[in-house]
């Protein structure tokens, strides 16, 4: 049996069987209007107090009020904003560091200990520490969110370079190819799919610590905003921004997949869907 | 309106200085207002610095404020300290324990307070319509909600059932955020919880028993919060510490006289609804310190071993 | 194992903790200020604060729920990434509200799962399953996508019966990646623990941190910091025990391209 994820793995096998199924984003609208629908019944049903958590409708039209304000929209920026900062520092650092770390047993055998001491430490514990430094600002915020997405990306990196193929790395060995060739030719096309989804974790983990440092701290953003409809007990208006932070996350995923399938057009898991 | 507002601020340099106010020690003394940062908890509490900014009073002072809104002391407390933030907004007890563990902290200006009428206060103990529990003393062996354990809200129902004739020893309090004290409450979660406003009417108008104002019960008129800077602050910049605490009072007092116009600055910084912002009632918004209320809530710190030893008192209070 | 090869994977282990540990010990030997205490005067206040009736109080309900939660993820994950990574539909179907779940923070989640779920250690394991699931969930996916096709033509040829396909060739191909998804949702399980222990909470150690936190006894909250690093190491040292073994199969394979 051989490895699942690697480059060489891929063959030349064109096993997609092609059939007619409806496309795939309408599949998804279809997934988020049963959620909606759910999201109407269970309130109007009983199940839960309509006080505590409103139907689906009253969440929107109080969705439509926060829209008429200016202040939604700049919190929406503001989210935005720290949430692409935080994500490319982290990446950027994890990738980098990942390939160094991981490219290297003597590093990565002397860096493991730290690590694994140093990512289980929750950001959450190092607000005081954020505040400390940066006060209730953004940038208080952003230190929690490049501490969180950056595990993602640098744990994902280092299992990618272990699954390098061994061959096909002595093989560029033995042709003294150089390092930096080494690692464009060898270590980046197996580690990359690793990378993707390393980035695709931060993605969604860059964005839950933004929204998360914006509520506790409540430095500028929807999470501040979220934080203070709970506390007036604005309860719909509060539902009405979660949604907005969860069709964020949609839209981010969709983002990230497209790049996804452009960077990995010759990787298995994307030429099937290609394909079929 | 950006032009008026300069205007109002060249006519209150002019005015300071035709009256030959302002210290030096700031470092605005004519380039315009200084800007300070104060962080507050956006409540119903902290409406006073809303309106008074609002009407002027701290451009007068040739302050330009603004605020950096936090969830809760355990933010505010150490960005004051580092002097991220210029002034600060917390609750006596979390004064209290900060101080008494070294943190070199000062009231500079009182916050809110207790109205002092029972079963007519911002804040009490809240019940299910059809529970056994009547008065504080049944809270006794009851879970019961509060914002956070070993802090000033705990501390005071304790106060409330002991007043009561109850035992105070074994309450079984559970930290829950305010907003979702009711939900728990109604499920049975919780047998009583601790809530202020928006909350207290929200809770009354859908069927909640009040059972005890436990401020009230505290002490007469007690202050529950205040504006505080670091000692640091206090000391290199004493001509904007007392600007700022002047601005402060004129603005408690305005927003103490004017209730309507609180109800509607709420409107601005938070989203409570109008409806139940024109139904709540309004802490009182005092001018002074009530150094015998912040006594009482030192020596309950100290009673339910939130503490050793009280700190002065002194040391705290401007 | 030699001497000197011993010896040596000890300095590699405990290199670089030492050298970081005495940089911070140096940097902060004379500091004055409240929110970042000498290192000793953590160290000093570490046994009186954990050692002394808090390991049973609560470090081990803390632990005891951590392990349900990322069990239970571990379960759900695996088993829906599974028929979602196989079946192209459901992907469809289920990836946008997957995502929209997925980026709504456990904080703001809380409130809303203690509406069906009450305030008690049911809660609290249902706030760290909503959170380690996705790593596990995302990574099966992908693990299942990728499988070989050639292997997978193979198993139809060969007529495997569906549940030696499923044990064999799915869940064995897609085992590197189901672990490095376990492995993230082990750190991120650490994590949620703490979150949920700021909701409703009278014991363990992230609760305990927080109290320690709000009452202002910053070194207690700095050796419970160490002390969430320290249960970080010891787990992550057992799932590193479990993964060698589950994936002896993966790094034999390696090792044998390696010398062959």
């Amino acid at each position: 049996m051989t490895a699942a994820v690697t480059a060489d793995a891929v063959g030349d096998g064109r096993g997609g069987r092609r059939h007619r199924t409806a496309p795939g984003w309408l599949l998804g609208l279809a997934g988020l209007a049963g959620l909606m629908a759910l999201a109407e019944a269970v309130p109007r049903a009983g199940l839960v107090k309509e006080r505590f958590l409103p139907p689906f409708s009253d969440m929107v039209s109080a969705l439509a009020d926060e829209a008429g304000t200016g202040a939604f929209w700049r919190a929406l920026l503001e989210t935005l904003r720290g949430w692409a900062i935080g994500l490319a520092v982290a990446t950027a650092a994890g990738v980098v560091l990942g390939v160094v770390i991981g490219g290297l047993p003597p590093v990565r055998a002397a860096m493991a200990s730290t690590i694994e001491f140093l990512r289980p430490i929750p950001s959450v514990a190092l607000i005081p520490l954020a505040v400390l430094l940066y006060g209730t600002t953004m940038r208080a915020t952003l230190l929690l969110v490049v501490y969180a997405s950056f595990w993602q990306v640098l744990v994902q990196v280092l299992y990618g370079v272990r699954d390098v193929d061994p061959v096909a790395r002595e093989t560029a060995r033995s042709y003294r190819f150089r390092t930096l060739t080494q690692v464009r030719t060898v270590l980046w096309p197996t580690a990359l799919p690793y990378v993707m989804t390393g980035f695709r974790l931060a993605a969604a983990v860059a964005l839950i610590l933004e929204i998360t440092g914006e509520l506790v701290i409540g430095s500028p953003g929807l999470g501040k905003q979220i934080a203070v409809a709970q506390s007036s007990g604005a309860v719909a208006s509060m539902y009405a921004l979660v949604i907005v932070v969860g069709l964020i996350g949609v839209v981010v995923n969709v983002i990230v997949r497209a790049v996804e399938r452009r960077v990995l057009r010759w990787h298995p898991s994307v030429r099937r869907e290609v394909v079929s | 309106m950006k032009r008026i507002r300069a205007a109002l601020a060249a006519t209150s340099v002019l005015l300071l200085a035709a009256c030959g106010g302002g210290g030096g020690s700031s470092n605005a003394s004519d380039k315009g207002p200084a800007t300070v940062k104060v962080s507050v908890i956006p409540i119903v509490d902290v409406a006073p610095v809303y309106l008074g900014d609002q009407q002027g009073f701290f451009a007068e002072q040739k302050l330009k404020l603004q605020f950096e809104t936090a969830q809760g002391g355990a933010a505010i407390v150490p960005a004051v300290v580092s002097g991220q933030v210029d002034f600060g907004f917390s609750n006596y007890t979390s004064l209290v324990l900060a101080r008494s563990k070294g943190l070199p902290l000062k009231v500079v200006a009182p916050g809110n307070a207790s109205t002092g009428v029972d079963k007519k206060d911002f804040g009490g103990v809240v019940v299910k319509a059809g529970s056994p529990i009547k008065t504080a003393k049944d809270l006794a062996g009851k879970r019961v909600a509060v914002n956070t354990l070993n802090n000033i809200n705990d501390t005071t129902v304790r106060a409330s059932i002991r007043k009561a004739g109850g035992d105070a020893k074994n309450v079984k309090f559970t930290e829950l955020a305010f907003p979702d004290m009711l939900a728990a409450l109604d499920k049975g979660n919780v047998d009583a919880v601790q809530v202020v406003e928006p909350f207290l009417t929200t809770a009354l108008k859908n069927g909640g028993r009040l059972v005890a104002s436990n401020y009230v019960d505290t002490a007469p008129d007690l202050t529950i919060a205040a504006y505080f800077t670091s000692q640091k602050t206090a000391a290199s910049k004493p001509d904007l510490v007392k600007r700022f605490a002047a601005a402060m009072q004129k603005s408690l007092q305005y927003a103490d006289q004017h209730p309507d116009a609180v109800r509607k600055v709420l409107g601005t910084y938070t989203k409570i609804d109008p409806s139940v912002a024109a139904a709540l009632t309004l802490p009182k918004f005092p001018t002074q310190v009530n150094g015998a209320g912040l006594q009482t809530l030192e020596n309950l710190a100290v009673q339910d071993g939130l503490i050793k030893k009280a700190p002065d008192a002194k040391e705290l209070l401007p | 194992m030699t001497v000197p090869a011993a010896l040596r994977r000890a300095l590699l282990l405990l290199g670089m903790p030492v050298v970081l540990v005495a940089a911070w010990w140096t940097a902060t030997a004379g500091s004055t200020d409240f929110f970042w205490p000498p290192l000793r005067t953590i160290l000093g206040t570490f046994d009186d604060t954990w050692f002394h009736g808090r390991i049973t109080s609560d470090v081990l309900p803390s632990l005891g729920r951590l392990a349900a939660g990322y069990l239970l993820a571990l379960a759900l994950g695996v088993g829906l990434g599974v028929a979602i990574g196989s079946v192209r539909v459901l992907r469809a179907l289920l990836e946008p509200v997957l995502e929209f779940f997925r980026a709504i923070p456990s904080p703001v989640l809380v409130p809303i799962l203690m509406l069906f779920a009450g305030i008690g250690n049911g809660m609290k394991i249902l706030v760290i399953v909503s959170g380690c699931v996705w790593p596990v969930l995302l990574n099966t996916v992908e693990g299942v996508r990728a499988l070989d096709e050639v292997l997978q033509d193979t198993a139809r040829c060969y007529r495997m019966r569906p549940h030696s396909r499923l044990v064999h060739l799915v869940l064995r191909g897609a085992s590197p990646q189901i672990t490095a998804g376990a492995r993230q949702a082990l750190s991120i399980g650490i994590i949620l623990m703490v979150i949920s222990e700021m909701f409703a909470a009278s014991n363990g150690v992230g609760f305990t941190i927080i109290q320690f936190q709000r009452g202002f006894s910053i070194p207690q909250m700095w050796s419970g910091i160490i002390l969430l690093g320290l249960i970080g190491i010891a787990l992550s040292a057992a799932f590193h025990v479990v993964e060698t073994r589950v994936l002896r199969w993966y790094t034999g394979l390696r090792r044998a391209q390696r010398e062959g």
